[in-house]
């Protein structure tokens, strides 16, 4: 880039040598000033490689596996270690029942080893964070076998023992609480797989609609990072789900897919069947599926079936179901309860009353914190202030706010929290208004302001605490436990800013503070995110809600304690107990009254799958429970304890099969090079693939003279084209050589304009 | 005079302004990189002396976790936990949810290719890679590949590898823009039994 200033410097010397001097003696004084006053000029910089970090990896402290799968996706080692061909899927049948808010959903997957070779199989597949995954069949040929539940490590060593052996073997593991992976040893050549897995799964309610969603797309495809984010944010490796939704707008973010219609030859499309039994336990409004034809049969007064419409379908689009409540003016409850292993499992929906219009909210304190630190900067500064100019604008002048803002430092807008008048918001509003991003993030210090309450046992105002950030703080265990012990009877929102949030740190900081994770992704998100979040506020809340149980009961019930219930969410309270016999009562502060129903658990509805969301529910507390004081080793065996008891995979625990027979031939390696790289007639690679299988030359013509490096590299056959996506690298590059550039073309351009204005003075 | 040419000279200034910032910036882009290293230096020292993770300033949002060397290129960075923007402007980054480098699994290590992983073109397979944790444990890792590949389709698996270690940069090298390359150098851990025979033959 020095080349183009040497060649056209000398004219301007030759030509015009005074002509230096005068310009530099008469802005450089000024123009340095200007430099220093753009010091650092870091968000130029910074913007992008921000930008650049992919969140999943943030996400998760410990990631582990293809994270890329976005539905079912059987993935055959190939000759490398790590690098995987993803297997032709025959067809796929679903089905799902769903009882209340909870889902079980059974997938049979047949796969197809197209090659020559033994090899193993990884089946990776994306769940709902609370999917509780509690069996695994498989067919493999002839042979049948089931999986069962073993302490982690132990079906490791089972699974790696029978694979050497040339076993038939199967090994269904939990990477993180959304992503499972099943490996499978040993299938012969030619050999037709059948996968079935099954698991249970609550559902959430949001303004009487519950969504179900169901990853379909079985054809390989090319993700957009946005999608790869949508598997794998916010878990968090710990093995519980938190029981909220990661990416609350995943509905919105529609993936690229192939098109059935461009492939010629048909192969790619893949026969799927599905079929929802539906008992929703509340008088339903409507079914709606917004992007398949499905066709509804009444089955009694509560059960409706729902199936595809057509025979088979293209499952090029995940499938959704939506089913609405109707409105009721009361709190409604209804009770659903299993017979298993010689106990009761019950659980209880409630909803509450929908029509709060003629109901006052309380006034509220809410004590709004904001990030404004270094990693902040761009547009996610911008969204952090606009949201929290709007939330600003919500206030009453009735309620009692203040302003807190951090990076490094913090300041409090007020010294404690005032009247929501005119005067003081608008002076707060200055305040956000002025805010830029700079500094380092020190987050604690702002927190514990936060929850600073010397009022503690004062009814008279809902407490709530706002805290809009990215999340990009390394301490995270110092703050969910200073929000465990100091919470008291605040309740604290997250707002996740930016392109990648760290969710699993705001929704798991939300679920400790009993309040609720909202994601902004980007600007045009705000009104809308905001405006939900504003609902929740906003409308009266019931509190302190408890579940009580005859004495004899001896009832174990989770979560313990029971959330706060918001408009158009009801709770799911699931417990266990010696006899499903007497009163359960629910009751709760609602508007400042006390609330109360009472349930007789003989009415309860049978229902199935409700001792595993118990367990589900069980462990998700435990693993929560690290942050309020929980031993390391309580947590530890009581997970294990309730995984493997309930039969659940979990972070602790596997499920584990293996054939009694050997089927391999000795003779015939595993996992070898017998893996061709020719891939059957009807796959077609660059459709499948895309770019990621480009062919060697087009790279080659890409890389034209960009450096020696590049062709030596090709020779040498340092680009491989890999087979799976693997991680997603952060860039690793700054703009330092652009700025220079651009610099210099700028100084180039200052040099010319000035020449011509001499040239026009003189003449 | 024209209204146009008066206006010329502050035109002159202003790009004359902007572009001695832009200059500027990116000097400021390299002189973080570096005088970070030296802060992160004596971070690291402590670390090492068993104080447990050490910030090098106090409002940083990382801090360092390993030490990485070439010895055969007289290269040494500090690497910082995550590779982030931010991290990556002040050093390597040991991207999140990867393990510790030496850990079972494939750790990865990123950084920028015209700073701390400038010198990555230069390593060649069979060149030997030391990493000591802040627990003082030292690893020696052989290169054993050189891949470009797509970032988002990299072929990396975190579970993949025994000891795997893949240094990751932009690629090409030297180029303005960022593309969707990446330049991979992969190594494996020697394994305490090969080692010595392995370092004696280096020297």
């Amino acid at each position: 880039m020095s080349t183009g200033f040497q060649k056209v410097s000398p004219m301007f010397v030759q030509r015009r040598r005074p002509v230096f001097p005068t310009v530099i003696s008469s802005s450089f004084i000024f123009s340095i000033l200007l430099a220093l006053s753009f010091w650092p000029p870091v968000p130029f910089a910074q913007a992008q490689e921000i930008a650049a970090e992919p969140a999943f990896v943030s996400a998760s402290p410990r990631t582990m596996t293809p994270g890329e799968a976005t539905s079912g996706t059987l993935l055959f080692r190939a000759v490398e270690e790590g690098r995987y061909i993803q297997a032709p899927l025959e067809a796929s049948d679903v089905k799902i029942e769903v009882t209340g808010l909870a889902a079980r959903t059974k997938v049979t997957q047949s796969f197809y080893n197209p090659t020559q070779g033994w090899l193993e199989g990884i089946y990776v597949f994306p769940m709902p964070e609370d999917a509780a995954v509690d069996t695994l069949k498989m067919q493999i040929g002839d042979r049948f076998i089931e999986g069962k539940i073993k302490e982690r490590q132990e079906a490791k060593r089972i699974y790696e023992a029978a694979k050497a052996e040339g076993k038939k073997a199967s090994l269904l593991e939990q990477e993180r609480p959304n992503i499972f992976t099943n490996s499978v040893a040993n299938i012969g050549p030619g050999e037709l797989v059948v996968i079935q897995i099954e698991y249970q799964q609550g559902l959430k309610i949001e303004d009487g609609e519950v969504r179900l969603r169901f990853p379909m797309v079985v054809a390989p495809r090319f993700n957009p990072s946005a999608e790869v984010q949508m598997v794998s944010l916010g878990t968090d490796g710990f093995g519980a789900g938190t029981g909220q939704d990661p990416v609350p707008d995943r509905t919105r973010i529609t993936p690229p897919v192939i098109d059935p219609a461009t492939v010629p030859d048909g192969t790619i499309i893949n026969p799927v069947t599905l079929e929802v039994t539906l008992r929703a336990g509340f008088p339903l409004d409507g079914i709606v599926s917004p992007f398949h034809a499905i066709v509804k049969k009444k089955i009694d007064r509560d059960t409706v079936s729902i199936q595809l419409g057509a025979e088979a379908t293209p499952a090029n689009r995940d499938f959704e179901l939506v089913w609405k409540a109707k409105q009721g003016k009361a709190p409604t409850a209804a009770l659903f309860k299993e017979h298993y292993n010689g106990e009761d499992y019950i659980y209880a929906l409630l909803t509450p009353p929908v029509s709060l219009d003629k109901v006052t909210a309380r006034p509220r304190e809410v004590i709004f914190v904001i990030d404004n630190s270094g990693s902040m900067g761009g547009t996610s500064i911008r969204q952090a202030r606009e949201s929290l100019l709007l939330a600003l604008g919500r206030l009453q002048p009735t309620d009692r706010f203040n302003v807190i803002r951090f990076d490094d430092t913090m300041e409090t807008v007020f010294a404690s929290p005032v009247a929501a008048d005119a005067e003081n918001v608008g002076f707060a509003r200055r305040f956000v208004a002025g805010l830029e991003a700079r500094g380092g993030t020190m987050m604690l210090p702002a927190l514990k302001a936060a929850l600073i309450d010397p009022a503690n046992t004062d009814t008279h105002y809902l407490r709530q605490v706002i805290f809009l950030t990215d999340g990009a703080i390394g301490n995270e265990d110092q703050l969910f436990s200073e929000i465990g012990k100091n919470l008291g009877r605040s309740r604290l929102f997250t707002v996740g800013i930016g392109s990648a949030p760290n969710s699993h740190f705001m929704s798991r900081a939300a679920s400790i503070g009993r309040g609720s994770f909202t994601y902004i992704g980007d600007l045009a998100q705000i009104s809308a995110r905001m405006g939900e979040l504003f609902a929740k506020l906003e409308t009266p809340v019931m509190t302190d809600l408890r579940a009580s149980f005859p004495e004899k009961a001896n009832a174990e019930a989770w979560p313990n304690p029971l959330p706060d219930l918001y408009s158009g969410e009801p709770v799911l309270l699931t417990a266990k107990l010696s006899g499903a016999k007497g009163k359960l009562v629910i009751d709760g502060l609602f508007n400042g009254k006390r609330w109360a129903v009472g349930l007789d658990m003989k009415d309860a509805k049978s229902g199935s799958g409700i001792a595993k969301i118990w367990a589900r529910r069980k462990i998700a507390s435990l693993e929560q429970s690290r942050f309020d004081g929980q031993s390391h080793e309580e947590i530890e065996s009581g997970v294990l304890t309730t995984a493997l008891d309930y039969g659940l995979v979990s972070r602790l625990t596997s499920l584990v099969a293996v054939d009694v027979t050997r089927s391999r031939p000795e003779e015939s390696a595993l996992n070898s090079t017998h893996v061709p790289v020719n891939f059957p007639d009807g796959w077609n690679f660059d459709k499948v693939f895309g770019k990621s299988m480009a062919p060697v030359s087009t790279l080659r013509a890409q890389g034209t003279g960009q450096s020696q490096q590049f062709a030596q590299a090709i020779a040498s056959d340092a680009f491989a084209p890999p087979a799976s996506k693997g991680v997603q690298l952060p860039k690793g590059a700054t703009s330092m050589e652009l700025q220079r550039m651009i610099g210099l073309i700028l100084l180039l351009l200052s040099a010319t304009v000035f020449l011509v204005w001499r040239r026009k003075v003189r003449t | 005079m024209s209204r146009l040419s008066r206006a010329l000279k502050p035109l002159a200034g202003l790009l004359l302004v902007a572009g001695i910032g832009l200059f500027a910036s990116s000097y400021w882009i390299e002189a973080k990189a570096v005088v970070a290293q030296v802060l992160l230096e004596q971070a690291w020292a402590a670390t090492l002396e068993g104080e447990g993770p050490v910030k090098a300033w106090s409002w940083a949002d990382t801090w360092p976790v390993a030490a990485l060397e070439v010895p055969r290129l007289g290269r040494r960075v500090i690497v910082l936990k995550g590779a982030s923007g931010e991290a990556m402007a002040f050093a390597p980054g040991l991207m999140d949810g990867t393990p510790l480098p030496g850990a079972s699994g494939t750790s990865i290590v990123a950084a920028h290719r015209d700073t701390h992983f400038e010198f990555l073109q230069d390593v060649e397979i069979g060149d030997k890679i030391q990493v000591t944790l802040a627990d003082g444990t030292v690893t020696w890792f052989e290169a054993t590949d050189r891949r470009i590949v797509y970032a988002d389709h990299s072929g990396i698996e975190v579970v993949a590898g025994d000891g795997r270690l893949a240094l990751v940069t932009c690629f090409p090298f030297g180029a303005m823009t960022s593309g969707p390359l990446r330049f991979v150098i992969i190594a494996e851990r020697i394994k305490p039994g090969d080692r010595l025979t392995r370092q004696s033959t280096s020297r």
